[in-house]
């Protein structure tokens, strides 16, 4: 039998685009080499940035195009977020109250205004606010704080479920999801794919017209083994939670100068990130092993806790409880790569950005060049086929 | 940076911390307590003098150890001090430390040698006040002169609560019932296999029954093959029910001494990936070690409790082969007693076997109700967590059923229940605990304020 879609990757990306190819009647067939949720769409900071993100703006970057592409994206991932709940009938800890972009000194101030001037160019509401009226907001914001920018839309979302939500709808649409199920093989056989899976020990094999690489961080080595350059690199993070406070932040906190991330979970705890790296673990031939947890960097840890505490110093009485890796990629040009790859026709992937926010509008996307036979125009911007040349001298196994 | 860092100052970190010491080693030894002395020997604060303090026969060597350990000026000993990380940088290791003597420390050489700890047993009304671990009781009888409430029972199917009700008598304590779930017919079946070899360790036989005969003595009502049910109370413990001789009890109580058994220290060793295994009987993960006491890890050694649970001789003797085994690999002047430090270990084992097999919980837990809290922390409760659980793959690890029911993500990051899930999905799939993935232990071992990182 030929599956019309098989997905590789039970991550949000593969259990969303799962769902939305299930309700359009295409029976997909989704693998997970572990469990639902157990990579970087259950590890992650939750969080729904729709600000530009700090990177695009860093001092020197070539990030500038792509911020204003960015944000583009960003408004319909609004849209998607705030429609989630009701779409997949259950509640998933979705919280768009707000964000904060802060600024402690003048430097952060002008790139801060700078950027909202071409947020609200780009149709994306930010405002301006003042030191006061950020600490109105947030009254245990510290008092150096000299201004921020607010985004209504913002917030975060709780990453531990929200796969879950869409594999249990994939399912309930006709959807098969199988874990503890990992391919082994991919490769073209006629029209169609042929996989090779292993499932608890047992050697099987399938084949399908259309095949989603939604495997995360794997995705580039996974087509490497394939003989396709896709350039996503590892990005080993960093995360941390604290003890629970009583409730003071319904916000999501970020830094324009620095790298920060910041939030109050439903149960109290406070989550600060905001990109800190860890470092992979490596395997005896020098390359990092994408499989075992990175190892902790303890002066990223120092610095993420003080930059988060210089602008919240009530942290300072709060205790670390844990902290923890995961690992992610980026794309060459900092955006998602997402869509059929041009030198395997029926291939498709989606990795290479902050694939939690841009995750279930992504996803839907994605699911629709499959359905439509065409790549949406929304996305056009993200194509594979920018890197299109980079597949030019290869020749697939 | 020093040469060895001993992670504990009970029996197993001193006796190692001896050999090193000898061996002309710099060695600091790092303990939550303020003073050495570990679980067995929880000594009172400097400040208080108590007459005929752990007076016992048995404790005699344990006790001599310790006054050569806070005589020995060589010792950098670095008490209220927790340990919150352990990572190997090169061929050393860093630890993070939190309390008096906060900060980083670098040694070549490391020895965790961090104990066990009362497993928590989640049962109905477990977390009223007043209902303790049997540790909890003997620590504060035995550091603090206090006796945690009364009148007392004592609970579960670890003999040490023999020795905490003579303990609790000698105080004065009004110990309204001893209730074990074992009869006297199923403790001698699960011993016989091993009489003979233990009596190569008569003194904490004889010792058991001397206790048995001093309770009889008192009039300590003894309940053999009793089943706790629970404990009820409003807002603190009043009563301990059980079932005894087919018929349902109930009696009162201020205090409940819980011991089922102890679960190895395991934050540590598994923090930096060394190979632990499932416990036996009681559960929990022992660190992996060789002969010599080194662990998985290069520089990385264990002794005592840490590498299953086996009682304080034992820890003793592995403290001393892990110190004569660390001064070997430093190639320092190490001592020669190492052979005859593992013949004495090889000779306790009959008798910790023993010990094990009439412990073992195995057929006598008691029963927990679907409302019951299986993590304290986050108020998790035995419904919750097997909704989550029927919801999963049975193939789902510990760690996918925290993420989804937040069992395990508290203060204590699982310390307490996480031996208690496994054991779940293990039953549900049928098979071996051990071949259950547990959490992944991380960064830090105990809660680490924001402050003490920063600064
Ligand atoms: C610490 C951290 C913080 C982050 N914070 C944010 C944030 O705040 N906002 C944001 O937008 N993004 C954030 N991200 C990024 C975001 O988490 C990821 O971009 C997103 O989760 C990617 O989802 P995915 O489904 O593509 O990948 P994943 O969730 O990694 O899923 C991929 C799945 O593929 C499976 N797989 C791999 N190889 C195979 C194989 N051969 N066979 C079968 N299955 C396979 C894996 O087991 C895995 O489950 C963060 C990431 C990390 C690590
Ligand atoms: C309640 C209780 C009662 C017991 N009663 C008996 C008995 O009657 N007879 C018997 O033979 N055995 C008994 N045991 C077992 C007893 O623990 C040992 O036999 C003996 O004390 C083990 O020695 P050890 O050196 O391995 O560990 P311990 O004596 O437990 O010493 C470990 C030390 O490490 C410290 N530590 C642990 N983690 C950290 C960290 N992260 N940072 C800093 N310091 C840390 C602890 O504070 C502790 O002082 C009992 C155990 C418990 C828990």
């Amino acid at each position: 039998m030929t599956h019309e879609v098989l997905i590789i990757g039970g991550g949000l990306l593969g259990c969303a685009a799962a769902w939305h190819l299930a309700r359009a009647g295409l029976t997909p067939r989704l693998i997970e080499a572990r469990g639902i949720n157990a990579g970087a769409s259950g590890q992650n900071a939750g969080s729904l940035h729709f600000q530009i993100e700090r990177r695009f703006l860093e001092p020197g970057g070539t990030g500038h195009a792509q911020g204003g592409d960015i944000v583009r994206l960003n408004r319909l991932a609004i849209e998607e977020w705030a429609g989630l709940e009701d779409q997949l009938g259950r509640p998933l800890d979705i919280h768009m109250h707000g964000g904060l972009m802060l600024a402690e000194n003048e430097a952060d101030l002008a790139l801060l205004s700078l950027k909202v001037a071409r947020e609200n160019e780009l149709g994306l509401p930010t405002q301006l606010l003042s030191g006061a009226e950020a600490r109105d907001l947030v009254p245990r914001l510290a008092s150096h704080i000299c201004g921020a920018a607010w985004l209504a839309k913002e917030g975060h979302a709780n990453p531990r479920i929200l796969a879950d939500a869409f594999a249990d709808a994939a399912r309930a649409s006709g959807a098969t999801i199988e874990t503890q199920s990992r391919l082994l093989d991919l490769r073209r056989v006629g029209d169609d794919w042929q996989a090779t899976i292993e499932q608890s020990g047992q050697i099987t094999t399938a084949s399908a017209r259309h095949v989603i690489l939604a495997s995360g961080h794997w995705t580039a080595r996974i087509a490497a083994c394939m003989g396709l350059n896709i350039p996503l690199y590892l990005a080993p993070l960093m995360m941390s939670v604290t003890d629970r406070t009583a409730p003071f932040l319904p916000y999501l906190i970020q830094h324009v100068g620095k790298r920060l991330s910041m939030k109050q979970t439903d149960d109290g705890n406070m989550v600060i990130g905001g990109g800190w790296a860890s470092a992979p673990q490596r395997m005896v031939d020098g390359l990092p092993d994408l499989d075992a947890p990175p190892h902790l960097v303890p002066d990223n840890l120092r610095a993420n806790l003080t930059v988060a505490a210089g602008v919240l110093p009530c942290l300072r009485a709060r205790s670390l409880i844990r902290s923890w890796t995961g690992m992610t990629c980026i794309s060459a040009d900092q955006l998602p790569i997402v869509g059929e790859v041009p030198a395997a026709p029926g291939l498709y992937v989606a990795a290479g950005g902050s694939m939690f926010t841009l995750g279930p509008l992504l996803a839907r996307m994605l699911a629709r060049s499959i359905i439509e036979r065409a790549m949406p125009d929304e996305i056009a911007l993200f194509s594979a086929a920018r890197f299109a040349h980079l597949n030019a001298f290869v020749v697939q196994p | 940076m020093i040469d060895i860092a001993i992670i504990g100052g009970g029996p197993a970190g001193q006796a190692a911390a001896q050999q090193t010491l000898a061996a002309g080693l710099s060695t600091t030894m790092i303990d939550e307590q303020a003073r050495p002395g570990g679980q067995i020997l929880r000594q009172p604060p400097a400040t208080f003098a108590v007459k005929g303090w752990m007076n016992g026969r048995l404790y005699r060597p344990l006790r001599r150890l310790l006054a050569q350990t806070e005589a020995d000026t060589r010792l950098d000993w670095r008490g209220e001090t927790s340990v919150a990380g352990i990572e190997r940088i090169d061929t050393h290791f860093r630890l993070t430390l939190s309390g008096a003597h906060g900060g980083t420390l670098l040694a070549r050489r490391v020895l965790i040698a961090a104990g066990c700890y009362d497993m928590p047993v989640a049962m109905p009304g477990w977390p009223l006040p007043g209902v303790m671990s049997a540790g909890a009781v003997q620590t504060l009888l035995k550091s603090q002169q206090v006796v945690a409430g009364q009148p007392i029972v004592l609970l579960g199917s670890h003999p040490l609560l023999l020795v905490l009700a003579t303990q609790l008598l000698d105080a004065g304590a009004d110990i309204a019932a001893v209730l074990m779930p074992q009869t006297y017919g199923q403790i001698a079946r699960a011993a016989l296999p091993y009489l003979a070899g233990a009596i190569f360790s008569p003194g904490p036989l004889i010792a058991a029954g001397a206790a048995m005969a001093r309770l009889r003595r008192a009039g300590v009502p003894m309940m053999m093959g009793a089943r706790p049910l629970g404990f009820t109370g409003d807002g603190r413990l009043e009563a301990v029910d059980y079932t005894w001789r087919g018929q349902t009890h109930r009696i009162a109580a201020q205090a409940a001494a819980v011991s089922y058994g102890f679960l190895p220290q395991s934050d540590l060793p598994r923090q930096i990936g060394a190979a632990v295994r499932w416990a036996r009987p009681a559960g929990g993960w022992e660190t992996v070690c060789d002969g010599a006491m080194r662990s998985s890890i290069p520089g990385l050694y264990v002794a005592g409790e840490t590498t299953g649970v086996a009682g304080a001789d034992a820890a003793m003797a592995e403290g001393e082969i892990a110190g004569i085994t660390m001064a070997r690999d430093a190639g320092a002047a190490a001592g020669s007693g190492i052979a005859r430090a593992q013949a004495r270990r090889a000779r306790m084992q009959p008798f910790i076997d023993l010990l094990r097999a009439v412990a073992d919980p195995g057929d006598v837990w008691p029963q927990a109700t679907p409302e019951t809290l299986l993590c304290r922390c986050e108020d998790i409760s035995v419904a919750q967590v097997e909704a989550t659980m029927a919801r999963l793959s049975p193939m789902a690890d510990a760690s996918a059923v925290k993420h989804r029911c937040r069992i395990g993500m508290g203060l204590c990051q699982g310390r307490s229940c996480e031996h208690a899930l496994v054991r779940r999905i293990a039953a549900a799939r049928g098979c071996d605990p051990d071949a259950v993935a547990p959490f992944r232990v991380r960064f830090p071992a105990r809660p680490l304020p924001v402050d003490e990182i920063i600064d």
